[in-house]
């Protein structure tokens, strides 16, 4: 049982702490009604703003209309599944994405976190437990950088043909912008803060995630895989049984 | 592990096979006592035959031999009785008492009878081994001999001959079939082998099929079908607890969801503990299925040992107290090991008594509580799953201790079960020792 799992909030003013004025939308596509109805329930209840689709095309179709911050999509769905509509949400979008999986296989965790969703849960899921997953995304889709640094000189680093703007939240390749994932934004940090420093898979994991001894290092070995395609396989190097390097 | 694996490795294993092969209950000497037997017994009858017919066949030559040089020397000796002209050769025929008693007693025992001359055997002196014969001539015994102490050698060489072509047999025959009985055994001990490595849960294996159509192929094959029809058994009684668990989860996970938004009661709470319980109980039985179908994957790395102990009893949310000693670290798969952890202490927090101690002390993490320890039966045979043993352990559905130890096996640890001598349970995991090499699997 995770101890920051949120209280339900009075109202309807939790979703505006995490981001102002304008309640977090949140887009469910889940198949079983009873778990859509009631999710969606649970989320309103919280703050949340919730549109819901039944099957992996209209949630394609409401995806299109647009406006959402967070998408958490079942793995099993008619027409198009939960990780064929991952894929075609990541083609335009990097909003956070939570994989919500009936069994907690290997399969389908692995093949949606490589369509690119952030994160999973597995059915059944403690509504604390979702909640506090989705907070954990949207954190990090909002994070950012550390308003007490100053606005030094070397907020741009430069590694090779990789430039990130610790404070713009900018990469660029060979001066071509990057768009990463917040995870993937998330992940490059930690690892730009610390070059050529080993960094464990746990620390990893309790640093972009949030997760204890619990959580899968698969999402970490995953997340690294997809953001190596994006800024070039040789800036993160592979620490044998214990982690990541980013190389100078 | 030894340090040296090509020889180290080898000599117990040439001890092993020396030491099976001198097994004095094993099929293979019985059936070397009773080829060499039957050798034996088939070299003896010939031997014997082929030394009668010999004997029988050289004594009549030499019977002949005898006789005719009796006929000769009778003349002889009637031409010496009636003139005295010498040949100048000395006469090779004896007279009288120069004959030898059983010789004499013969021709006496002949004449009465009238049938002639008469021969002897004598093999008194193994030196001078001759063939007599003899009869009446004029009133007075006379008797030739012919001498067969050559025969006599070159029959003895043949008795030894054909006792060393005995030998020279034997030396064949029982290594071919050590050999033969080898090729058989090896079949009879694959069979073997098979079922005993299904018995130890190793389901795929199968005694390999090839074996030919005899009685050992047939057994061969019996052992493969048998253990085909079991594993199919298992899978599908596997399938249906993994189906049965999937299948309850979409409706579980609405009823979890919409318990949820039930207005705070005192029935709601009544409510949601059950479906709490619910929720616990499928999701063990789904890890359970997973672990019986042995497709665990393993993801191991250097763990720090105390620090994931005390955050997993932290995390279970009971009472118990963690000592950790110095500041082992372990490779292993820290998911894993926070699931056993977690259910040996609320295992124990539900079974046992306060308060619960956990000990962290090299690779090995101690659970242990002041209850009335496990039940005889855990002790025994192990967890079994929907049974916690004796009424006062009190509810649960005994999975976790089932899952603790599936999963321990998946991580390659050890899970020991026991009772304090003062009372309580003690569970004890012992982790495999972190090898001193850096680590080697990746992906």
């Amino acid at each position: 049982m995770p101890e920051h799992a949120p209280a339900p909030a009075t109202g309807k003013s939790a979703a505006r702490e995490d981001r102002g004025p304008e309640p977090v939308h949140v887009l469910l596509v889940e198949d079983d009604e009873v778990i859509r109805r009631s999710v969606g329930l649970v989320l309103e209840r919280y703050g949340y703003r919730v549109s819901t689709a039944p099957d992996g095309l209209s949630g394609l179709e409401a995806f299109r209309e647009g406006g959402h911050d967070l998408l958490i999509l079942d793995v099993m769905l008619p027409h198009l599944d939960g990780i064929g509509l991952c894929r075609r949400i990541r083609e335009t979008s990097q909003a956070p994405i939570l994989m919500m999986s009936a069994r907690g296989d290997s399969l389908d965790v692995v093949a949606g976190l490589e369509a690119g969703a952030d994160d999973y849960v597995v059915k059944p899921v403690d509504t604390t437990v979702l909640v506090a997953r989705i907070r954990t995304l949207l954190r990090r889709a909002d994070f950012t950088a550390d308003p007490a640094a100053p606005a030094a000189q070397d907020n741009v680093r430069a590694f090779r043909d990789l430039t990130v703007d610790t404070l713009a939240l900018e990469v660029r390749r060979d001066g071509e912008p990057v768009a990463l994932t917040p995870t993937e934004l998330r992940l490059l940090l930690q690892f730009v803060a610390a070059p050529g420093v080993a960094l464990s898979r746990q620390q990893l994991l309790r640093e972009v995630w949030d997760y204890g001894w619990e959580g899968d290092s698969r999402v970490v070995d995953l997340s690294v895989q997809r953001l190596r395609k994006k800024i070039g396989a040789d800036h993160i190097d592979t620490v044998r049984g214990h982690g990541y390097r980013f190389r100078r | 592990m030894g340090n040296g694996p090509g020889n180290d490795a080898a000599s117990p294993r040439a001890a092993r096979i020396a030491l099976r092969l001198a097994d004095p209950r094993s099929l293979r000497w019985k059936v070397v006592a009773a080829v060499t037997l039957a050798t034996l017994t088939m070299a003896l009858g010939m031997g014997v035959l082929v030394h009668r017919t010999t004997e029988t066949r050289s004594l009549g030559i030499a019977r002949s031999n005898a006789l005719r040089e009796l006929g000769l020397e009778e003349t002889r000796f009637h031409a010496d009785r009636r003139g005295g002209e010498t040949s100048g050769e000395p006469p090779a025929y004896y007279v009288g008492n120069e004959l030898p008693d059983p010789l004499l007693a013969r021709i006496a025992a002949g004449t009465g009878t009238g049938t002639g001359p008469v021969t002897w055997y004598d093999d008194r002196n193994p030196m001078r081994i001759r063939m007599w014969a003899g009869q009446m001539a004029d009133g007075q015994p006379l008797g030739v001999s012919v001498d067969m102490t050559i025969d006599d050698l070159s029959r003895k060489a043949l008795d030894r001959h054909m006792r060393y072509a005995a030998l020279a047999t034997l030396a064949v025959v029982v290594p071919t079939t050590l050999l033969a009985a080898e090729l058989v055994l090896r079949r009879l001990r694959r069979v073997a082998g098979t079922a005993r490595r299904i018995r130890h849960g190793e389901l795929d294996a199968r005694t390999g099929g090839r074996a030919g159509k005899d009685e050992i192929g047939e057994i061969s094959a019996a052992v493969d079908h048998m253990a085909d029809a079991l594993q199919e058994r298992l899978h599908n009684e596997q399938r249906f607890t993994a189906d049965v668990a999937h299948e309850l989860r979409t409706p579980l996970t609405g009823l979890v969801t919409a318990a949820s938004l039930l207005p705070e009661s005192e029935a709601t709470d009544l409510v949601q503990g059950r479906v709490q319980v619910l929720r616990h109980l499928i999701d063990d039985l789904l890890e359970v299925s997973r672990l019986d179908t042995g497709t665990e994957q393993l993801e191991a790395y250097p763990v720090p040992l105390g620090e994931l102990v005390t955050d997993s009893v932290r995390r279970a949310g009971v009472d118990a107290r963690v000592d950790v000693t110095g500041e082992p670290v372990v490779r292993t798969d820290p998911r894993r090991l926070d699931r056993i952890v977690t259910n040996l202490v609320v295992n124990a927090h539900r079974h046992g008594g306060a308060p619960v101690r956990v000990t962290v002390q090299g690779t090995r993490v101690v659970v242990r509580d002041n209850g009335p320890g496990f039940p005889a039966e855990i002790l025994e045979h192990g967890p079994q799953r929907f049974r916690t043993g004796s009424a006062e352990r009190g509810h649960g559905h005994g999975l976790g201790l089932t899952i603790a130890t599936g999963q321990a096996r998946v991580i390659g640890a050890r899970l020991e079960l026991a009772n304090a001598p003062d009372g309580g349970a003690i569970a004890t995991l012992i982790l495999p020792e972190e090898t001193a090499a850096e680590p080697t699997d990746e992906g």
